[in-house]
């Protein structure tokens, strides 16, 4: 029977958190191994679980493959499999390649185009190779999920734009001042969501952030945890014109800086811009000041209006990833139908008739005219040296595959070392395996 | 025959044409090495460019030259201005204004060549070097300020109307960039726009004994010196940033190019290029 590459797993879109919960395999000390031993039946595994997904990968043969994963996942976690079945899909062949794809270019995530599952599924990786569950098809399969997931994320726009509240603010702060460096921020509150917009802001290069809360202490917790400075709240609009960013959430019942406030203060500050980010419920800043000159204020709706657009962006993005996932998927179903026996024989036969030609094509010509019997006698020695210098690798070929499990891995060598696949072999290319050499 | 001076012709306008057309569409299908190619060919215009006005100065001094060889220098000195300003601030959305305004002016300097005709006598040496020099050059930094000014508008207006952003504006820089640009123009451009006038004033008294002969142009100028002056004022003393800056900016180009088009072309003129 033919081996296959079967995909088995559950995600936020099949099961609730309590089944994601009960049926997560991060904290296993059971891995790969525990979970599907590797045996005539499973010769490949990687398993990837995150909070939002658990997935497994097995190369096998036959659909006894699936029964053995769900029996292991569901006794890894002390469950009965009968739970875990209507919340799995499970996927063969190009369907499952084509999801392994989409999960790891975040096609398939619950905020399209996060960066951090591509990290999860390289982490996967690396584990299962440690715990040596991965051979040829596997380590093929992932390299190419990982250089998709690149080229998504480089030819498409789909992890381009903001689509938190607090990240979108800071997109909107570099639209107006640009390099971050020689700005300061001042937090008015300290709320959850303006702490978050904080560390953005630090990250982007912040020069300082100025804390002022009506309880000075707990102000002062918070300017520690930036390294910043805290204000008393009394002293706020005396302070304001040192801040080119501002961020505000306190509790206040109604408006604590309006207009004429800030007309003041942006003479004070000769006139440099100011935004205001006002995320507070109800608000804090009277929207008149957005019509101030060189004032930019943004409320907590106008920036939920950012985000739906980014995302709206994301999704239309989304679908030009898919073509290039589908285009890939088509790629690796080829590579992998290649790494059977005959096709690779006729491939390597092919590439050495086809380099013998247009030697003799080329001889030819240099020779000028010459008479039948010559060309007859150079073409059969060219052709019978193609012959004996194939015997031998397509013999040790045809033995290998005779044994078990070696046959993918020396066909996929072979293709390799002849080129079969005419790859472009970047120079770059497996860094990781030559320094390993150099360290042996 | 055809003259090595109109092959060096040539090529610069197809450089500066196809510099044009490669940041146009580089600009609209936000395609990167579009831009790239769009650059090259502006920088390599340039530098042809140079090659011809250099060579087109052999055998003539300043009192034989053509008419069209000022605007050819304008035509030079934008570019001059635009690598400048892109050296400095790594901005290459201005390579959307530098390569169609040098064409533009350089296509109008062929239509001033033909007129063939001498300079006045009094058309001398250094001081008109000076005069001419430092008014292309604030023409130049003037007309930076007034792309800046008008994207500067644009984006400010979609930021402060919270619209999004679609398209090539998402490649535009953040609005303190534009500010910048605007500051670079007015804080250079200003001096040199003074320096300009002045030397005009000084040179006009030998050339026609007085001098202010209230010709069109002068009072355009002078008009021009008088905004400018306000903006230089309003933005070094007292800090105007942003929008202010950048409406006045547009008007003053605008006026500008007033002087340099209508006045020049329509009205009796004794600065005109083109004389009679």
């Amino acid at each position: 029977m033919e081996r296959d590459i079967y995909l088995i797993g559950l995600n936020h879109r099949t099961a609730g958190v309590e089944v994601r919960e009960r049926f997560a395999l991060t904290d296993c000390n059971v891995l790969e191994q525990g979970v599907v031993p590797i045996d005539d039946v499973v010769s490949e595994v990687l398993i990837l679980s995150t909070c939002n997904r658990v997935e497994i990968l097995a190369v096998g043969r036959g659909p006894e493959v699936v029964s053995r994963v769900l029996r292991g996942w569901s006794s890894a976690r002390g469950q009965c499999e009968h739970d875990l079945a209507p919340y799995v899909y499970t996927h063969k062949g190009p369907e499952a390649i084509r999801h392994l794809f989409r999960v790891a270019s975040s096609l398939d995530s619950m905020v399209v185009g996060e960066p951090q599952i591509l990290g999860q599924l390289k982490d996967a990786y690396r584990k299962a190779i440690e715990r040596n569950c991965t051979r040829v098809i596997l380590n093929r399969l992932l390299h190419k999920a990982f250089s998709v997931a690149k080229r998504v994320r480089t030819e498409t726009g789909v992890a381009s734009s903001a689509v938190s509240i607090s990240y979108a603010a800071v997109e909107l702060a570099k639209r107006i001042f640009g390099e971050m460096n020689q700005y300061k921020a001042m937090l008015i509150g300290a709320g959850e969501m303006a702490e978050l917009a904080a560390t953005h802001l630090l990250h982007a290069g912040i020069s300082k952030i100025y804390v002022a809360n009506r309880t000075f202490e707990r102000g002062r917790e918070l300017a520690r945890q930036f390294n910043g400075e805290a204000i008393h709240f009394e002293d706020l609009f005396e302070r304001l014109a040192d801040a080119d960013i501002i961020i505000s959430s306190t509790g206040a019942h109604e408006a604590i800086i309006r207009a004429r406030d800030i007309k003041d203060v942006l003479r004070r500050r000769k006139h440099r811009p100011m935004f205001f980010i006002d995320i507070a419920v109800p608000r804090d800043i009277d929207p008149d000041v957005n019509n101030l000159d060189n004032v930019y204020l943004y409320d907590i709706d106008d920036l939920k209006e950012v985000v739906e657009e980014n995302l709206a962006q994301r999704r239309e993005e989304a679908s030009k990833a898919l073509t290039i996932v589908e285009e890939e998927t088509g790629k690796f179903g080829q590579w992998l139908r290649s790494l059977e026996l005959q096709p690779t024989i006729v491939d390597l036969i092919r590439r050495s008739e086809r380099i013998a030609q247009d030697e003799l094509a080329r001889t030819l010509k240099r020779l000028g005219p010459v008479d039948d019997e010559t060309r007859d006698a150079l073409e059969a020695m060219l052709s019978s040296m193609v012959r004996k210098l194939n015997h031998e690798p397509i013999t040790f070929l045809k033995r290998r595959h005779s044994e078990e499990d070696a046959g993918p891995r020396y066909i996929d060598i072979a293709r390799r070392m002849f080129n079969l696949d005419d790859d472009n072999v970047p120079p770059d290319a497996h860094c990781d395996r030559r320094r390993h050499d150099e360290d042996n | 025959m055809i003259s090595p001076e109109f092959l060096l012709s040539a090529l610069v306008l197809f450089l500066y044409a196809a510099g044009t057309a490669a940041i146009v569409v580089g600009t609209v299908a936000r395609n990167a090495s579009m831009k790239r190619v769009a650059n090259w060919l502006a920088i390599t215009g340039f530098v042809v460019h140079a090659i011809s006005l250099v060579a087109g100065l052999q055998g003539h001094t300043w009192e034989t030259i053509s008419k069209g060889y000022f605007l050819q220098m304008l035509s030079w000195s934008m570019l001059l201005i635009y690598l400048f300003v892109w050296w400095k601030f790594k901005l290459d959305f201005l390579s959307a204004l530098a390569s169609p305004f040098a064409l533009l002016i350089y296509l109008s300097s062929f239509k001033v060549a033909e007129v063939q005709s001498k300079l006045p006598e009094s058309l001398s040496g250094l001081f008109f070097g000076l005069h001419i020099g430092t008014l292309f050059l604030s023409f130049g930094l003037m007309a930076m300020a007034f792309g800046a000014g008008v994207l500067f508008l644009h984006m400010e207006r979609k930021i402060k109307t919270k619209e999004p952003l679609t398209g090539f504006r998402k490649d535009l820089p953040a609005l303190s960039t534009f500010d910048r640009v605007n500051r670079l123009c007015v804080v250079w451009g200003f001096p040199l726009f003074t320096l300009g006038i002045v030397s005009g004033f000084v040179w006009a008294h030998p050339a026609w004994g007085k001098v202010i002969t209230w010709d069109p142009k002068e009072i355009v100028s002078l008009a021009v010196w008088v905004m400018y002056a306000l903006l230089f004022h309003q933005r070094v003393a007292l800090g105007w940033q942003g929008r202010k800056p950048a409406v006045m900016v547009i008007w003053i180009f605008a006026v500008s190019v007033f002087s340099l088009i209508v006045v020049n072309v329509f009205m009796p003129t004794h600065h005109s290029f083109i004389q009679q």
